[in-house]
């Protein structure tokens, strides 16, 4: 297996990113769907298939032809949404200029000789209005996408062009040796010129709005940023450094907006990825690193081909200092692509599937007894399926009553009477707009306050005023807010809540006071829920009362003894501590208490004492 | 706006003279394929209906006539155009009037050279034979024979009826041998034959017209390339080969020959008077024969059918070699000018190219598939469609029990992941059917049902899959499965957490589990098993539809007619929507707002929308919803709705609805108004979702009943959308606001109106109740009357029950 060095690797994303052309030297050019992630079509002696000039014809096979640099373009039709041909433009070791129609897999034309020596950079704009490439000569030619047809031709600098590239929106061009020159793209006039390169530069690149220029050259650990707005001659504004040399560059934002977005691969293939507001701070910004797991024994038995980022494209920008981006790693005999979140700041590291490599039959075994685990399939049959960790559902208080009553409903009792009671107030007040406007969501989080505290069992006044006086008052105003938002939505059924929200605000009145103005509406609320159902008392009583009396005939008609039992605690609590404002709180809310609670003998007793 | 899925496989695809590209019919326009990588070069976009023909003009043997690009192609808007399809580029149409089934032009094939046919064009002949269904017709009656053979001359550009030779109750597809002499029709169990008069000769030159019978049915018949043999295919799988038809009747040297016919006319197989000198039969095919085809030596005859398996047989010795496997039924087998090439439609959708002598599949044209068909008991109750709303891929239910994954948004089939280990072998009997499909909001768990069937009332099994996504390879592996997830009930829904690992399977047995992945809580993402974290149930009903809430917290289960509302954490049961007039079918809650969207359909229609924050309807509708869907974070829902046929059929509103027979409503909010309203085709079956791939763009996707989708903009304006409509038709025209909705939905309001009223008028009579305690407070709490009156009328009714039992 042979070392496949990076920078022999051409790639090119398609425009909507669903596909990806490799050529890793060999004169083939592999494209994969980055979707499925399969080769989707392989080229390989397109170059010479419909070559019919005899001189040509010497050398044949996909060896003969060593392409230079790959640029994919989408050709768009005047009319949105219809199909746009996918062309990939190729420029040769022997000067050729071709283009590859993807989709039929043929190749669309091909400008012989274009650059003698070989040609070493194609770039076009966003719109793809014309193709530019730069070669050995030191020329650039300027080509019409469709047709193929050289449209002109001039002389950018007297050493080789070692790398070119459009601005996005067409309008500048800029050409590479050591020296970077930018052109207007109409008139081809020189504008600006860069120095400090010492070597050719391998690769440059735009940001979105065209006014800056990243570029690197080879051998060189940083890439250099450019102003293309500035003054004639000048020298780069600031510096990128890296642990290796780049040999791509990508960004995306606008200046003066989004903030600048630098990706670069280095020749190891780690993904670096700058951003900053602007570049002055650009300068200072440490790179985050994208790099590829690199533990692995047996891949370290294999020389060279370690597992590499060896594409990667900026999408699009989430938030300022993250940014998506597609990257394709992996090897190149098998990529893998995926789409990622890349937040500046924190470096990733990816696994490296080890994918499409030939192991030795050891590590297969090895491997596939792996594989086994990751396949793992749990089975649960049936009575797996039962044993669940929360069997029984549980029901909010109020269901379970009426569960209840479902199943005794030929009985017909006083108790039904009052279930049937509560549930229909409730539902009452919550349709007249009186319990709206919260929603669960809010009563979950409500209930997770006091999840410590059991509301359901029933504590006697004494320990109940001594758990309350035990919080601190700020927690328990939180507490009093949420018991009054579970009465609000029936989390909890009222008589456990009542005793607790009477006793903090008996024992931390003070406090809330002191809140008051902060938190008129909670009170506000308490005091609208009580008065509400304050004012069906009456009726209800009455009823009451006289539906304890006639069933006390029936009863006798019957000759059955009910026995009555006095349980009137609350009656006595109320007639200690109470303050103006509680105290009519008070009133409402023992009485509500009692309405809703099970057993109604215990109402009509302090009904009769009234 | 995206369009897809369209079918490849309604009429035989074509390949171009130099065998580099494959056209093919893909609904109103033409798709050119290349042959070499199966993607798409371009398109043929014109034709306002189903484009059934496509004929490429053969090109003469020499290498400049190769790369001439031209096609016929007629359609079912009643017009045949003439295209240069390198270009792509019309450059005729002919309007025929009547809706064209199938088209032959036999001098393209008998005088294939290119400059003879534009002499003859010049000239005024070029005479093509179509199959077009009479519509005069067909407003008459039924019975009266619609299917029409006819005659026309293409080299006009407006034609007259033209002579009709045959007439039939459908319009029935013609097929033409490969040296243009002769072209026929099957007709039942018929073969009528007509030959071409020779010479191109006059307008008036009468065909002639010979039978050929059989016993059965036949599916498929074909020409032999040089010699007078048709083989035809039949219903129960015979392959029937008639050697030497019509020396009698279609002789070219008359007398002479006619003699000698008489000769052979004791020959074996050959039925009554047909006349042919002898009939053999093969059979292999255990169904029916869908496709013949012969090589283009004539030395092969090729079959294929239901079965899914292409055989090559040898014409003179009858021996057998088969290509199996394919998996589907086959369709059309297409020969390329290219000997080595060759390819194989299949009924699902698959385009397969082939190395010819050796029969491998080369490259696969793979389109959207089409829809298992299931028992009718599944029907309705099956979610054979869900949605990776981020991504835009969509996974379908397919026949041979896998899950297609479908790129939307380029209209690409990504991968397949078998769903039950067992081979589908196209013409079985289903045993095994996919229930439901449901994903995780971002697309990392797919959740699948299957039921196999039980045989004699035994042996039924329900099984509940959970898979994981693996990133890499873009499938999905198996991780958990679940027998008789709920004892021996089915499974009537499933629907995800919309943040975590959590799913819920309802079930018609009267219960719900919640299941969690185990994984949650241990990183190790190798073995992520799922269990079941809690069941829950209410009043032992069935439980038939159940939904998240946008955040997760509280989830709703429909049951029968009223929605329950769990905390789906701890299992409790918080409270208890009201109830609808039909059980629910489809639950959804509307993005982050507190409407619960319910909608039912059997007996009587419904869409509800409930507050769930006062646990009352905000307003309902009475329509046949088939999907609904809402955004995420918004609080727009849409809804996919069947137009009422009696409405539909409204004088008024035809020209509306055209063949539309659904509409998708998009609602905001509480509003009862639609923002806007589309109406669709095919929308039974069909499903629709919100997709969210980019942030700042919400799209809405359309899959409807035979897996074509759109994928558009909810919130485009108009001009751009009417532009996109008049291209196709699969979506129609927009209305947005209220001219729209009145001119559609003018009633819709009464119905609600209407509805309320019965909901009092149910509930106010209690006081007539036997047991009126029983009745009063069930049904929606908005129907209760003021509380003061509700207490004294209620404890009245228990006292003069009371006093009446006392006395």
């Amino acid at each position: 297996m042979n070392l496949v060095n990076i920078r022999d690797v051409l790639t090119s994303f398609s425009p909507a990113l669903d596909y990806l052309a490799i050529s890793t030297g060999d004169g083939r050019i592999k494209i994969w769907d980055t979707v499925k992630g399969q080769v989707q079509t392989e080229f390989a002696d397109i170059a010479s298939t419909e070559e019919t000039n005899i001189y040509t014809k010497v050398a044949k096979g996909h060896l003969s032809v060593d392409y230079t640099c790959m640029k994919w373009l989408s050709l768009e039709r005047k009319k949105k949404r219809k199909l746009g041909t996918s062309v990939l433009v190729l420029g040769t070791g022997g000067g050729d200029v071709l283009a590859l129609d993807v989709a039929s897999g043929q190749l669309k034309w091909r400008i012989s000789d274009c650059h003698p020596g070989g040609v070493n950079a194609v770039s076009s704009s966003a719109r793809a209005s014309c193709i530019y490439s730069g070669g050995a000569d030191g020329m650039v030619c300027q080509i019409d996408p469709h047709s193929g047809n050289l449209i002109r031709k001039f002389k950018a600098s007297t050493k080789a062009v070692s790398s070119l590239c459009v601005s996005p929106d067409g309008k500048i061009l800029v050409t590479a040796s050591a020296q970077l020159k930018t052109f207007n793209c109409s008139d081809l006039k020189k504008i600006q010129k860069f120095t400090g390169h010492p070597g050719g530069v391998r690769c440059v690149a735009f940001t979105e709005d065209g006014k800056y220029v990243f570029s690197s050259a080879a051998g060189e650990r940083y890439i250099a940023v450019w102003k293309s707005d500035g003054a004639k001659k000048q020298s780069a504004s600031c510096v990128l450094a890296l642990e290796h040399p780049p040999v791509f560059v990508d960004s995306w934002g606008e200046t003066n907006e989004k903030g600048l977005y630098v990706l670069a691969i280095s020749e190891i293939g780690v993904c670096y990825f700058w951003y900053a507001s602007n570049v002055e701070e650009l300068c200072n910004a440490k790179p985050t690193k994208v790099a590829l797991a690199t533990e692995d024994s047996p891949l370290k038995h294999h020389k060279g081909s370690l597992p590499i980022i060896f594409a990667a494209k900026l999408q699009g920008i989430l938030k300022p200092g993250s940014a998506h981006a597609f990257i394709a790693s992996g090897l190149l005999v098998k990529p893998s692509f995926q789409k990622m979140v890349l937040q500046f700041g924190t470096d990733l590291v990816l696994n490296a599937s080890k994918d499409g490599i030939l192991l030795s039959i050891a590590q297969v075994s090895k491997s596939s007894k792996g594989q086994g685990v990751q396949n793992r399939v749990i089975t649960l049959d049936r009575a797996h399926a039962e044993d669940a960790l929360l069997p029984i559902a549980r029901v909010a208080d109020l269901h379970e009553k009426l569960h209840s009553s479902d199943k005794d409903t030929d009985m017909v009792d006083q108790s039904q009477a009052d279930h049937e009671e509560t549930f229909s107030m409730e539902d009452k007040l919550r349709s007249l707009g009186i319990l709206g406007g919260t929603d669960e969501q809010k009563n979950l989080t409500y209930a997770s306050i006091i999840d410590g505290t059991d509301l359901e069992a029933y504590l006697p006044p004494k320990k109940l005023k001594s758990a309350v006086l035990s919080m601190e008052p700020s927690f328990a105003f939180k507490t009093l807010e949420a018991l009054v938002a579970m009465w609000q939505t029936r989390a909890c059924g009222g008589r456990h809540l009542l005793p607790w929200i009477y006793s903090i605000m008996v024992n931390h009145s003070h406090y809330i006071m002191s809140q008051e103005p902060k938190n008129q509406q909670l009170l506000n609320t308490l005091l609208k829920i009580t008065k509400s159902r304050g004012t069906a008392l009456q009726q209800l009583l009455q009823i009451s009362g006289r539906l304890q009396l006639v069933t006390a005939q029936i009863n006798k008609a019957a000759g059955n003894q009910t026995q009555t039992t006095a349980h009137d605690h609350e009656i006595d609590e109320s007639e200690d501590e109470e303050e103006d404002v509680e105290e009519h709180f008070y009133g409402e809310n023992d009485n509500e208490s009692d309405l809703s609670s099970d057993d109604g003998k215990d109402k009509d007793d302090s009904l009769m004492e009234m | 706006m995206i369009r897809g899925g369209r079918s490849y496989v309604t009429s035989p695809p074509s390949f171009s003279n130099d065998a580099k590209k494959l056209l093919v019919c893909t609904g109103n326009t033409v798709s050119v394929f290349s042959a070499a990588t199966g993607l798409q070069i371009t398109s043929l976009e014109g034709h306002t209906a189903p484009v059934t023909t496509l004929i490429v003009v053969p090109a003469a043997s020499s290498p400049a006539q190769k790369i001439l690009c031209y096609c016929w192609t007629a359609s079912l808007d009643g017009t045949v155009r003439h295209w240069d399809f390198s270009g792509p580029e019309l450059l005729k149409t002919i309007d025929a009037q009547l809706p064209i089934y199938s088209m032959v032009i036999p001098s393209l094939l008998s005088e294939p050279q290119v400059q003879i046919d534009k002499r003859r064009e010049l000239s005024g002949k070029l005479v093509a034979y179509v199959s077009v269904e009479d519509t005069s017709v067909v407003k008459e009656g039924t019975k009266e024979l619609r299917g029409h053979i006819r005659r026309f001359n293409l080299a006009k550009p407006r034609i007259p009826r033209g002579d009709t030779l045959k007439e039939t109750e459908e319009p029935e597809s013609i097929v033409i041998s490969p040296s243009g002499e002769f072209f026929g029709i099957r007709h039942k169990c018929k073969i009528h034959i007509w030959d071409v008069p020779s010479g191109g000769g006059s307008r008036h030159a009468v065909s002639r017209k010979m039978t050929l019978h059989h016993s059965k049915f036949i599916n498929a018949f074909a020409f032999h390339p040089t010699e007078r043999i048709i083989a035809a295919g039949d219903v129960t799988g015979r392959v029937l080969i008639w050697r030497g038809f019509g020396n009698r009747k279609l002789a070219l040297g008359n007398q002479k020959k006619k003699v000698r016919a008489m000769v052979d006319l004791d020959n074996a197989g050959v039925r009554g008077e047909d006349d042919a000198e002898s009939c053999t039969t093969w059979h292999w095919h255990s169904a029916e024969v869908n496709v013949l085809n012969f090589s283009s030596d004539g030395a092969y005859l090729y079959t294929g059918g239901r079965e899914g398996v292409l055989v090559v047989w040898q014409l003179d010795t009858g021996k057998k070699k088969f290509l199996p496997r394919i998996g589907s039924p086959l369709l059309y087998f297409m020969w390329s000018p290219d000997p080595t090439l060759s390819s194989v439609v299949c009924a699902d959708n698959q385009i397969h190219l082939l190395k010819m002598p050796s029969m491998e599949i080369l490259r696969t044209i793979s389109g959207i598939k089409p829809p298992p068909s299931l028992p009718r008991m599944y029907e309705g109750l099956a979610s054979t469609v869900a949605f990776d709303r981020s991504s835009g891929i969509a996974a379908l239910c397919t026949e041979n029990y896998c899950v297609q994954l479908y790129n939307l948004l380029n209209d690409r089939g990504i991968s397949e992941i078998q769903v039950c280990e067992r081979n589908h072998q196209p013409g079985d009997e289903i045993t095994v059917v996919v229930t439901a499909v449901a994903l995780s909001l971002d697309g990392s768990v797919m959740s699948t049902t299957e039921v196999k069937l039980p045989e004699d009332g035994i042996g039924g099994l329900v099984s509940l899959k959970f898979w994981v996504s693996e990133p890499h390879s873009k499938t999905f592996t198996l991780s958990t499965i679940v027998y008789e997830p709920h004892r021996d009930a089915g499974v009537s829904a499933i629907a995800f957490h919309p943040t975590r690992s959590m799913a819920v399977s309802t079930s018609f047995g009267g219960d719900f589990k919640i299941w969690v992945c185990n994984s949650d809580k241990n990183q190790a993402d190798k073995d992520s098993s799922w269990t079941c974290h809690a069941v829950g149930s209410y009043k032992k009903k069935p439980m038939t539809a159940a939904a998240f809430s946008g955040d997760g917290t509280v989830l709703a289960v429909a049951v029968e007619n009223v929605i329950t509302l769990w905390n789906p954490d701890k299992n409790i049961l918080l409270s208890v929507l009201g109830a609808t007039l039909t059980p629910i079918t489809k639950l959804c809650f509307a993005g982050t707002s507190e409407f619960l969207v319910a909608a039912s359909h059997f007996p009587r229609p419904e869409l509800s929308v409930w507050n769930a924050s006062n646990l009352s309807l905000s307003w309902s509708y009475g329509l046949r919803i088939e999907a609904v869907t809402s955004a995420v974070d918004s609080s727009s829902f849409a809804v996919l709705a069947l137009i009422p046929k009696s409405f539909r059929t409204d004088e008024s509103k035809e020209n509306i609805f055209r063949s539309r027979d659904g509409a998708i409503l998009l609602f905001n909010g509480s509003d009862p108004k639609p923002v806007s309203i589309w109406t669709v085709m095919k929308a039974k079956g069909g499903s629709i979702s919100f997709l969210e791939g980019d942030k700042s763009q919400l799209r809405l996707a359309y899959v409807n009943g035979s897996h074509e989708y759109v994928v558009f903009d909810p919130n485009s304006d108009e001009s751009h959308e009417r532009s996109a409509v008049d291209y196709d038709g699969l979506a129609g025209q927009e209305e947005t606001g209220d001219a729209g909705y009145t001119s559609l939905y003018g009633q819709l309001p009464d119905y609600d109106k209407k509805r309320m009223e019965d909901a009092e008028s149910l509930a106010t009579p209690f006081v007539s109740s036997e047991r009126p305690w029983e009745t009063i407070f069930s049904g929606s709490t908005l129907n209760f009357p003021p509380l003061q009156k509700l207490c004294a009328e209620f404890f009245e009714s228990l006292m003069e029950k009371r006093t009446a039992v006392v006395e």
